[in-house]
């Protein structure tokens, strides 16, 4: 180890303690708290609207739900393609209590951590319940089982009156320390409680793959039968990266039903579910900057495709379908022209700028 | 007893029809290990060329059905080469992205069209009164549509069994570094596997859009309903898309003329194929036809 | 490796962030309002004619100076029927400051129901479900809810139906509390007295082929079949009944099966499906058609010409649909400016409840007149039943309003 943990060029582990830090110099967690002080502040000095508040809102739920959705199919290797039915059980849990015992009840108003903990764990349960079928399916049939899973959850959420048939279940506002949330402080109240739960959840993450559960996940995924053969148990293996994905997909869920004040199918269908995969895709399979970033880069190229979608139709003639043809087209062109340049995800280019600061001032 | 015939009938039709969606999906797994969600929009897309020539172009609609086939093939051929042929090699979750944009960028082309939001139906080219016996009916559209099928899939099964290209295509799908080796071009089998799917697709949204009418949403998600079929016959095996397509045709059926109604139940025909599909693949990991994997550490 | 420009990158990420959390700056003088509805995705066959036809009334509105100097604007965003993308455009366009909300989907309505009681700003939506009425008092029905559509066609099946016999009917409706919601309405018509017998309710899949049902249905005597749901499965279904020969050539014909449906089963686009399937289909909607001829049908077309929409557009009823929002929209801010009064969400929300009486609002593209209170948020009460006679809706008898709902 060089003698200065600032500016450390190159790698000077001696040993694998000194490899597992989750910040290998000074510099790395000095941005690190820079960061986290940064988001925490700056709604405090720049105005904020709604509308941009709810924008940040979604995608740091996305975040904590592609936690999940990463660690199964990006550190295990198992691909779900159900993973927004795993988001609409931790909804459900809350809706349908809420929808219970009254939208307004205090286990709802006042209890909302605990709420939100209860839908992960609901998420968790219904994951390993989901992960079973892992222990004898391999690629694509298990992400079809997923897909089934999704098949499911939707027509049982549509047919069943306990859930209001799919239509919307209204949960009432929660109360902080000094009274109920109104509607102005709403968008920030939940920013606040979503990046404290998405910062705990990605620390969360981090330090799970410093254990060797974690290192279980990898074995497994890069080769099952090897993992097998050192004494881990991959179906069991499988079964806890499903529980692990639907638990951060649950408080996702809560989350999410908070924030809109309810929970309604139409936002836990197929569509969402290939939306969290392409933001896991996109942000890289198996990092974790990647489950930062995936969302954010998913969710900002869908809004800047309205913007021009909506520039285009002012300036195009009415009668065309230009400008509503703008927006799919101009996403879907973004993301291929992106992976045919950059398969390994946004994620790649984080590693190669890390690398090259690593080095810095040599090159290599 | 005749209402049991008609059930079969029926499910023997829709099945096929779910086997030739199904063909394509298949093609492209077979031979380069790739989840295809872009299928139901590629469907919607050989339907809506074949329109657009019998009606807006005035081509007799069998000439049109045969050129759109010509069309897709080169259309999904040329898909292949743009922005597949890159990513040979990179892993195969990205390619799968690659697809997911791709579903993006064909709804974006189909919005361009007045497809995206009108509906329109076929002119009406065959008898409208059905073919009935014993109480049993099936009308000429459908019996067009499986004739359609049996015929590509027929033509399929030659290929791949007889003709040079086809037997290469089993190569590469078998052993890629293999068949390179004794001289056969894998991005070339790429490229027509891509092509024969789009084909295959074209055929069935031709049929399914002469049954449905021409309503993009509806014919998009075949895309999906075909999952179900290709997982239960086994991803690799064209045997296994058309026995399997048949069965969750029959699965419908029976579920839509038993099931609904009793017991509280209602609409069952969209979820039981999944539940059944779930039982199924517990009991045979790789489908009723799939390649069993030898894996070695 | 490849050379990577950092610098380049951190200029394009710094210059999208930038224009990913921009805000147009309004023009003074202008009224605002907002529509968000699904121009692509599920259900945009009906969205995109409706939002051509709220785009034509605005720029008619502003081009004709109906509200005299005064502009309104109305920006046109797609949800693609996502009721997250719906909330989010909704707070965009409040943090705008407009003055009434044009809204889509039901269930988008619903979600949104507690916002608008907050905000308080009256919204005109696109879904005519009678619940939306219930969960907030700021929302406008422009039209017959789906129940009153649904009930109207069960009570002219009641009142029409030749022999002694009570009529069986069949319930075919969407897999969904869309399709559900006017059925209980329904059964509790039958409750009060609605002589009907309710044979069967039928929740369709996306089936390919409907032989068996039909046949089943046959067998127990059915003879009339009312659907709620959306033209696609209403199609396969006529066109399934046709080759059968079980369609019915005149309304209630012996031994035959007459198909009947409420708002979204109907209209052109069920005609371009199904084609000839079609015949003798009986709809209900409130609307005007442009294949019956009237100053109406003018009014539409010339709407639509003067802004070079295609015919499809010109001749559909969410065309007319999109516009008549858009028209008592424009109305209530001419009538708040006529009252001398500030255009806001309050006055507006005034206006709309005072528009009833004599001082209902008669628009052209529906058969009777809107007209809303305190009580009744429903805008045109009437209901017009159609039937597809020749490949076009021909009206049957006059307007009427269901007996057995209120």
């Amino acid at each position: 180890m060089s003698a200065n943990r600032w500016f450390a060029t190159g790698n000077f582990y001696t040993t694998y303690r000194e490899e597992q830090r989750i910040f290998v110099t000074h510099l790395d967690r000095l941005f690190f708290s820079l960061l986290l002080i940064g988001l925490f502040a700056w709604p405090l000095l720049v105005p904020t609207s709604n509308r941009n508040m709810l924008v940040i809102n979604n995608i740091l739920i996305a975040v904590v739900a592609v936690y999940g959705l990463n660690l199964v199919t990006g550190f295990a290797g198992l691909i779900s393609i159900g993973h927004a039915a795993f988001v609409g059980i931790g909804a459900y849990t809350l809706a349908g209590t809420a929808g219970a015992i009254g939208e307004s009840h205090v286990l709802i108003t006042h209890a909302w951590p605990l709420m939100i903990l209860a839908s992960g764990c609901m998420g968790a349960a219904f994951g390993a319940f989901v992960g079973l079928p892992a222990m004898r399916l391999k690629h694509l049939y298990l992400a079809i089982a997923t897909l089934s899973f999704q098949m499911i959850f939707s027509w049982t959420i549509n047919f069943m009156t306990f859930f209001n048939q799919g239509q919307m279940i209204p949960v009432g506002r929660v109360f902080w320390i000094n009274g109920p949330v109104g509607r102005n402080e709403h968008y920030l109240f939940w920013y606040y409680v979503i990046l404290v739960t998405a910062v705990a959840c990605g620390l969360g993450v981090r330090n799970l793959l410093r254990t060797r559960y974690g290192r279980c996940l990898v074995a497994v995924r890069d080769n099952d039968r090897a993992a097998d053969a050192m004494g881990m148990h991959p179906g069991l293996t499988k079964v806890y990266a499903f529980a692990l994905a639907g638990f951060f997909a649950g408080i996702a869920g809560a989350l999410h039903t908070y924030m809109f004040r309810g929970a309604g199918f139409e936002s836990f269908t197929l569509h969402h579910s290939i939306i969290y995969l392409a933001m896991a895709i996109v942000g890289g399979l198996g990092t974790l900057p990647g489950s930062l970033l995936g969302p954010v880069a998913i969710q900002i190229l869908e809004l800047q495709m309205e913007h021009l979608s909506e520039w285009a139709g002012a300036l195009l003639p009415a009668n065309m379908n230009l400008a509503t043809a703008m927006r799919p087209l101009g996403f879907g062109l973004v993301i291929v022209l992106f992976l045919m340049f950059e398969p390994r995800g946004i994620a790649n280019w984080w590693r190669i700028c890390r690398t090259y600061l690593k080095l810095w001032p040599f090159r290599y | 007893m005749s209402y049991f015939f008609q059930l079969m009938v029926s499910g023997i039709v829709v099945g096929s029809i779910y086997a030739l969606s199904a063909l394509g999906f298949v093609l492209i797994y077979k031979s380069s290990r790739v989840l295809n969600i872009a299928h139901g929009q590629i469907i919607a897309g050989g339907a809506f060329i074949v329109f657009a020539l019998t009606v807006w172009v005035g081509i007799p609609i069998v000439l049109s059905f045969l050129a759109s086939l010509v069309i897709t093939f080169f259309l999904a051929m040329s898909v292949e080469r743009i922005f597949l042929r890159r990513l040979i090699g990179e892993p195969i979750i990205s390619v799968i992205m690659v697809t997911i944009g791709l579903m993006s960028i064909l709804d974006g082309v189909i919005y361009l069209t007045p497809f995206g939001s009108m509906n329109y139906s076929f002119p009406e080219f065959l008898p409208t009164t059905p073919l009935s016996l014993g109480g049993v009916s099936i009308s000429w559209t459908q019996l067009v549509g499986v004739v359609i099928t049996a015929i590509l899939i027929g033509a399929f099964s030659w290929f791949f069994k007889s003709a040079t290209l086809g037997i290469s295509m089993r190569a590469v799908s078998d052993d890629q570094l293999a068949s390179m080796s004794v001289g056969i071009s894998v991005p070339r089998v790429f490229g027509l596997a891509w092509a024969l799917a789009g084909l295959s697709a074209a055929g069935a949204g031709a049929i399914i859009g002469n049954i449905t009418g021409l309503n993009y949403e509806t014919l998009r998600a075949f895309g999906i309903a075909v999952f179900p079929v290709v997982i239960l016959g086994g991803l690799d095996s064209i045997i296994g898309a058309v026995v399997a397509g048949i069965i969750m045709g029959l699965i419908q059926q029976f579920a839509a003329g038993y099931v609904d109604g009793n017991w509280g139940l209602n609409g069952t025909a969209d979820v039981l194929p999944y539940v059944i599909l779930l039982v199924i693949l517990l009991f045979k990991p790789h489908g009723l036809f799939g390649t069993h994997e030898i894996e070695r550490v | 490796m490849k050379r990577f420009h950092y610098r380049r990158w951190v200029v394009a990420v710094a210059v999208v962030l930038a224009l990913a959390f921009t805000v147009p700056v309004q023009a003074a003088d202008t009224y605002k309002l907002g529509l968000s509805l699904a121009i692509t995705g599920p259900t945009s066959d009906a969205g995109n004619p409706y939002s051509k036809g709220v785009e034509d009334y605005i720029r008619l509105a502003n081009d004709t100076k109906i509200l005299g100097d005064a502009k309104v604007e109305c920006p046109i965003r797609d949800d693609m029927y996502e009721t997250a993308v719906t909330k989010r455009n909704f707070e965009d366009f409040v943090d705008q400051e407009i003055v009434l909300f044009l809204s889509y989907a039901t269930g988008a309505n619903q979600a949104l129901a507690q916002d608008y009681n907050e905000v308080q700003i009256p919204v005109i939506p696109a879904s005519m479900d009678k619940s939306l009425m219930a969960a907030s008092k700021y929302i406008f029905l422009p039209i017959a809810s789906y129940s009153h559509q649904y009930v109207g066609v069960a009570e002219y099946v009641a009142a029409n139906h030749k022999g002694g016999d009570t009529p069986k009917v069949a319930a075919f409706i969407h897999p969904s509390a869309f399709g559900r919601a006017p059925l209980d309405d329904f059964k509790n018509a039958v409750a009060a007295g609605l002589k009907l017998d309710l044979v069967e309710v039928v929740e369709h899949g996306k089936d390919l082929d409907n032989s068996a049902l039909l046949q089943r249905l046959a067998s127990k005597g059915v003879q009339y079949v009312l659907c709620q749901t959306v033209q696609s499965p209403v199609a396969t279904l006529l066109n399934d009944a046709q080759r059968l020969g079980m369609t019915a050539k005149t309304f209630g014909e012996k031994g035959k099966i007459t198909f009947m449906g409420a708002h979204y089963t109907g209209g052109n686009d069920l005609i371009a499906l199904a084609g000839t399937a079609a015949e003798g289909f009986h709809w209900t909607t409130s609307y005007r058609l442009t294949s019956e001829k009237g100053p109406w049908t003018d009014w539409q077309l010339d709407l639509a010409k003067k802004y070079g929409r295609d015919e499809k557009t010109a001749n559909s009823h969410n065309y007319a649909n999109g516009a008549m929002a858009a028209q008592v929209a424009v109305e209530a801010i001419r009538r708040t400016l006529e009252a001398g009064q500030e255009v806001s969400r309050e006055s507006l929300y005034a206006t709309l409840n005072q528009m009833s009486g004599d001082k209902a609002f008669a628009s052209l593209a529906a058969v009777g007149p809107v007209s809303y209170s305190a009580t009744d948020r429903m805008g045109v009460d009437a209901v017009q039943l159609y039937v597809v006679k020749d490949g076009a809706f021909r009206s049957v008898g006059e307007p009427f309003k269901p007996k057995y709902l209120k």
